[in-house]
């Protein structure tokens, strides 16, 4: 029969935290799973334009950069496909950066009531997170889809490293989420922080316009991660080779070790989060 | 069978009186725990013990109820047990496969169908799809919502609601149940269909039962716990002494007094009684006797009294009038002795009285109160009725073929 201790000591092995965080993982699929349909499916039989929702925020900053730049009114330097096209694949990816990176808080909080009262491998919440923004994110490449098709894009073989590059960086945002989680649940300023955060973050790397040729900014978007990743998805978007590899090798390596890290505060921390939140 | 499933040893729980301190203590904890260091056992500043030094077991087949006023640490000390959160100091050990009836329909969304909901809560609470598949006929045979199957939730009564939460949850076979309050809303109807569940796994499941409902305790456990400001008070296999103990703890409202003053209660004392404890009189046999002396201004020609006995929940559940023996009495000189005798046909419980007297005008119509005491002659029955929410039971002459 299987046996359960609580006290109230810290000491805990990490091999053995591990462990449980990852037997986490692997039993909750289908509650991830069916939470992911519960929330997706109430989210869009409650809403009249439905999916597209995915799409107004992304073509209203499009249009707002594609508007600028057209009449002139920032001078940006040659992009090596369309604009409208740039502009709309890099916001698509940014938006989808920005959700991993707020999605679990999110869930957090919205299901604040169950976490307080049942007890379930919380890592559920991760998948459940990572289930919604897979399925958001295939929604909004329908848009990029059809401008690639308009554009008459022809698209190489990159194509196949376009996955695994946004699956990478949606687990680096999702760390980095988690890494949060401690003290965002206790305090909102987190939670109102990382909007303003991100927002901010755009304009160093290459959303809306490329890495200028020289100065500071240069190098600013050069030693900023979330570069490498943009510019490469874009890349395998438009038929461009992805150049970078080893950064990209070195962000992956990274990413899953702050994932590993991450996951092993989230379970630790997560009783003492239970206690204050129903506190 | 005697396997102790639940071990409890000398449990504490502290918590915060102040928000901020409570987010900062939380969060020094947080970094304590990530670094592996020992927390402090002490209380810190605006700190208090919510639970303080708990022990106790529950063994297989075992339901024992856990009672105890708002604030007693139930619900926190429910929480430990189900692992939401950790003590601060002792120990808790739990054998077996956990199932907990803390809130029911968790994870509905109300603008899904019950069909899509039944899918939500399962779950949550760990069905995996095919268990869910193969039950789901009988969850929606007991929840007995038949046609609204597939209506959104945010639509059923609350009633409704919490049937189909229950019959989700009725679904798990744990070793261990624990049980919160949940059976606080819904019809009767539903109550026994739950309690009948409950009695069903009580045999194979050591279960915790948290309740205000002392009928429901009563009528399901094996044992109990009275618990005060985090502290047990009690701990007993005499579900009677119990639950007479938590009637005692309740802090019964101060009389009040009411009318137009034209009568006064000069005394008012209760007799016959088995004991009294804390000031309240217990009755274990014997009638309720009453004995009152009350006056009545001279202006008064006639007038009646009533006694009404009110339960803990001020809910009248008899009436002793002189008016329904048919007597009216005549004010002549002012002062009168009154004495009553009840039959003690009460249910276990604890109540109180309205005692109050009433002007009788010609044609025998019904005046002025003149007086009316409330919350007086305070009394516990406890002679081990049949457990039940009704208030009263009728001695009756049985005859069988």
């Amino acid at each position: 029969m299987e046996v359960k201790v609580y006290r109230s000591s810290n000491k805990y092995s990490l091999i053995q935290v591990l462990k449980d965080s990852f037997k986490g993982y692997k039993n909750s699929f289908y509650l991830a799973k069916q939470l992911a349909k519960r929330d997706l499916s109430a989210l869009y039989r409650q809403s009249l334009l439905g999916f597209l929702w995915a799409f107004i925020p992304i073509i209203m900053n499009a249009a707002v950069w594609i508007f600028l730049q057209s009449t002139g009114t920032v001078r940006l330097s040659e992009t090596a496909v369309p604009y409208a096209l740039y502009v709309v694949i890099g916001t698509t990816i940014w938006s989808i950066f920005s959700d991993s990176f707020t999605m679990l808080i999110n869930d957090l909080t919205v299901n604040k009531a169950v976490i307080t009262k049942i007890n379930f491998d919380k890592e559920a919440l991760i998948l459940l997170g990572f289930f919604k923004l897979l399925f958001n994110s295939g929604v909004k490449m329908l848009l990029i889809i059809f401008l690639l098709i308009y554009f008459k894009i022809s698209i190489s073989f990159s194509i196949v490293y376009f996955l695994p590059l946004l699956v990478l960086s949606m687990l680096l945002f999702v760390s980095l989420g988690m890494l949060l989680v401690p003290v965002g649940m206790l305090y909102q300023d987190i939670g109102k922080g990382i909007p303003l955060l991100m927002q901010l973050l755009m304009y160093l790397t290459p959303v809306v316009y490329n890495i200028p040729k020289e100065g500071l900014m240069k190098n600013i978007m050069e030693c900023n991660p979330f570069t490498y990743l943009l510019v490469e998805i874009r890349n395998t978007l438009t038929g461009f080779q992805v150049e970078h590899f080893t950064v990209i090798g070195l962000i992956l390596i990274s990413t899953l070790l702050l994932f590993t890290f991450a996951s092993i505060i989230y379970r630790v921390s997560m009783p003492i989060i239970t206690e204050r939140m129903s506190a | 069978m005697s396997e102790v499933l639940i071990k409890v040893e000398g449990v504490s729980k502290k918590f915060s009186k102040k928000l901020k301190t409570s987010l900062y203590y939380g969060l020094k904890d947080v970094f304590g725990s990530v670094l592996g260091l020992q927390p402090s056992a002490e209380l810190r500043k605006n700190e208090f013990w919510a639970i303080s030094d708990v022990s106790f077991e529950v063994k297989r087949g075992e339901c024992l109820g856990l009672i105890g006023h708002n604030g007693a640490g139930k619900s926190t000390l429910l929480k430990m047990l189900n692992g939401l959160i950790k003590p601060d100091k002792g120990q808790i050990t739990m054998h077996g496969k956990i199932g907990a009836l803390i809130e029911l329909g968790a994870g509905f969304n109300p603008i899904l169908t019950g069909r899509e909901n039944v899918y939500n809560n399962a779950a949550i609470l760990g069905f995996t799809k095919n268990e869910i598949d193969k039950k789901f006929d009988s969850i929606v045979e007991f929840a007995e919502i038949g046609e609204f199957l597939d209506m959104p939730v945010q639509n059923y009564s609350s009633g409704m609601k919490v049937r189909l939460g229950f019959a989700v949850a009725a679904q798990m076979e744990p070793d261990i149940l624990l049980i919160d309050e949940v059976l606080a809303v819904g019809d009767i109807g539903f109550h026994v269909k739950c309690l009948n569940r409950i009695a069903e796994l009580l045999p194979k499941t050591a279960i915790i039962f948290v309740s205000h409902s002392m009928p429901q305790v009563t009528r399901i456990c094996t044992n109990g716990i009275l618990m005060n400001r985090g502290k047990i008070l009690l701990n007993t296999i005499n579900i009677g002494e119990l639950i007479s103990h938590y009637y005692a703890l309740f802090e019964t409202d101060n009389e009040s007094i009411i009318g137009s003053g034209k009568a006064t209660l000069e005394s008012f004392n209760l007799s016959a009684y088995s004991r009294i404890e804390n000031g309240i009189c217990i009755y274990e046999q014997n009638n309720l006797e009453i004995n009152a002396k009350i006056k009545v201004i001279p202006s008064i020609k006639r007038f009646a009294i009533h006694a009404i006995i009110v339960d803990t929940e001020t809910k009248p559940v008899a009436i002793a009038s002189s008016l329904s023996s048919d007597i009216i009495l005549e004010n002549k000189n002012g002062s009168h002795t009154v004495n009553l005798s009840i039959p003690l046909i009460f249910s276990d419980g604890k109540y109180s009285m309205y005692f109050t007297l009433v002007e009788v005008l010609d044609k025998n119509r019904i005046g002025d109160t003149m007086v009316s005491h409330r919350g007086i002659g305070k009394f516990i029955v406890n002679k081990k009725t049949y457990p039940t929410a009704i208030g009263i039971q009728l001695p009756c002459e049985w005859s069988f073929n």
